[in-house]
């Protein structure tokens, strides 16, 4: 059926897999749920994970070394980003993996007390 | 009677009647062997005349049927080389676009042009055209899912369990089309809300995949055109689908048929509708292509990075990492196995408790190219020892000499980094 000197054998194809099936067509989780910067990392205590798709398993393995930024995880894989924060989404719901907000941005520091520790350092040292 | 004997009359009668009878009979005989002469040769005309007609409207039809082949499989052809690109471009769509709102809808495409290139695929099956690209050889449960995703409900289909069967490069695209068939008749005919089930049962013959649904089932005449249809070498062809035109058993016999598996619909399931069931033969199973999933992003890592335009951002993120999970308590900051998915790898170095990479000392050849290995990189000739110039000897030597120096100066250099630092 398939002519083994067909040309087009070799051209690239595209993944077996496509990622509506991985998703299972589910819709695709909210933005603030995970950010590109959400830090995920293995759980200690994971429960068995043989009836885990592979794709869930890759990202499993990818997390077993420390926290990994979502970004990073997905640079790793070659599934779309939005697709891998719902797998991602999935197993931390099921106990597979931790989550942790990004590095608090220093926003959250008062200008106000920076501004007079810099006026005391002024005062100080001139 | 007796007395008539003695009546001259009736033998006079008998006398002149004989030769007249005779003659009247002779001449009815041949007339009649010549009337029967003549029924058979028109019988014998009209036979082969019947027989050159039918023949000549088989030949007609074949003629026809072979056109249609022809036609319906050129331009099938430009259909799936389109479907096949078309997925492609979405692939990259949705990597570079795979943060975005945007990421649904390309989904929900791919979906459609998934579908599109089965229907296209299906019936270039039927008209012995192009099945579509080679694949390497995937584990089973990827062939089941890429099926599952063929197919307008997918989301009603449900794998029960993955196993360790993989499937030989040329069957990939069958099975799966098969098996995209059997779930579009399987969703096609049951309630909406019910749910296809597939199981895989390894069986001393292969493994067989099993698709339950929870359908109306079929009863005996379906049953039996259905086994017909999946066990017949010579397909119907395109005029032979019948009007609406069925194409799903018509093109899982053909493939079934010319790659060696067979499929059978003629069981229940436990649900009261279809099982069936796909056995694919041992020849058509391979081990678990795990080798060939690994080089994988090791490839992405070398040069070739910049061929593929989603991935940068593999790069820039892949530098920090060790930062990062050092700074928050990560036990092991190698990068290897993050990037490699695993341990087993042939390439990523084993750490120290420190959390170092940990490198193996590699023998003499840590301190200078081997013999094979310089004659390689210089003339790149291993056995042409005799054209070695006289710098190369010199630096040869005095390589050895350094080797055996430093090799004599740490008498247990096994390793580096030990791991009671």
């Amino acid at each position: 059926m398939t002519t083994p000197d067909d040309p087009e054998l070799e051209l690239e194809a595209a993944p077996l897999v496509r990622a509506y099936v991985i998703t299972n067509g589910r819709s695709l989780p909210a933005d603030d749920e995970f950010s590109l910067i959400t830090l995920v990392t293995a759980a200690q205590d994971m429960p068995p994970t043989g009836q885990l798709d592979p794709e869930k398993r890759r990202l499993l393995d990818l997390c077993s070394g420390g926290y990994l930024a979502v970004a990073e995880i997905a640079g790793h894989t070659e599934l779309p980003v939005g697709v891998v924060k719902l797998l991602l989404s999935d197993l931390t719901q099921a106990g597979y993996l931790y989550t942790r907000a990004p590095v608090p941005p220093a926003k959250l520091v008062d200008r106000r007390i920076l501004e007079e520790v810099l006026h005391g350092l002024q005062a100080r040292f001139g | 009677m007796t007395q008539y004997f003695q009546d001259p009359a009736l033998w006079g009668l008998i006398a002149a009647g004989t030769p007249v009878a005779a003659t009247a009979i002779i001449r009815g005989r041949k007339t009649i062997a010549e009337l029967r002469k003549e029924k058979q040769e028109l019988k014998a005309h009209y036979t082969s005349l019947e027989e050159h007609y039918t023949e000549s409207v088989e030949e007609a039809k074949d003629r026809a049927e072979e056109d249609t082949k022809t036609a319906l499989k050129s331009a099938m052809r430009t259909l799936q080389g389109l479907a096949g690109e078309q997925q492609l471009v979405i692939t990259k769509l949705q990597e570079k676009y795979g943060d975005q709102q945007i990421l649904q809808d390309l989904l929900d495409i791919d979906h459609m042009n998934s579908q599109f290139a089965r229907r296209a695929q299906s019936i270039a099956v039927l008209c012995d055209g192009w099945l579509g690209r080679q694949r390497s050889a995937a584990s089973l449960y990827d062939v089941v899912r890429s099926a599952k995703g063929r197919i307008r409900h997918f989301t009603r289909v449900e794998i029960r369990a993955q196993s360790n069967f993989a499937i030989v490069s040329r069957a990939v695209e069958p099975v799966a089309l098969t098996l995209a068939e059997l779930l579009d008749n399987a969703t096609s005919y049951s309630a909406p809300e019910t749910m296809i089930e597939i199981n895989i049962r390894p069986v001393p013959k292969g493994v067989c995949i099993i698709v339950d649904d929870a359908g109306v089932g079929m009863n005996e005449e379906e049953k039996n055109r259905a086994a017909k249809l999946l066990s017949s070498e010579r397909s119907p062809g395109v005029s032979g689908l019948g009007n609406p035109p069925q194409f799903g058993f018509t093109v899982i016999g053909v493939l079934a048929a010319r790659y060696g598996f067979t499929v059978s619909v003629d069981s229940t399931s436990p649900y009261g509708g279809v099982r069936a069931v796909v056995l694919l033969p041992d020849e058509l199973l391979t081990a678990m292509p795990e080798p060939e999933l690994r080089p994988d992003p090791q490839l992405k890592e070398t040069p070739a990075v910049a061929a593929s335009s989603p991935m940068p951002p593999d790069q820039g993120p892949a530098a920090p990492a060790p930062t990062t999970s050092t700074a928050f308590g990560g036990q092991s900051p190698d990068p290897d196995p993050i990037s490699f998915g695993g341990q087993g790898h042939a390439a990523p170095a084993p750490t120290t408790m420190g959390g170092l990479p940990k490198r193996r000392r590699r023998g003499a050849i840590s301190i200078v190219p081997s013999a094979e290995e310089s004659a390689q990189g210089t003339d790149g000739d291993t056995e042409d020892v005799p054209r070695r110039s006289s710098e190369q000897a010199a630096s040869v030597m005095g390589a050895f000499q350094r080797g055996t120096r430093s090799g004599r100066r740490s008498p247990n250099a096994f390793t580096e980094g030990h791991e009671t630092q």
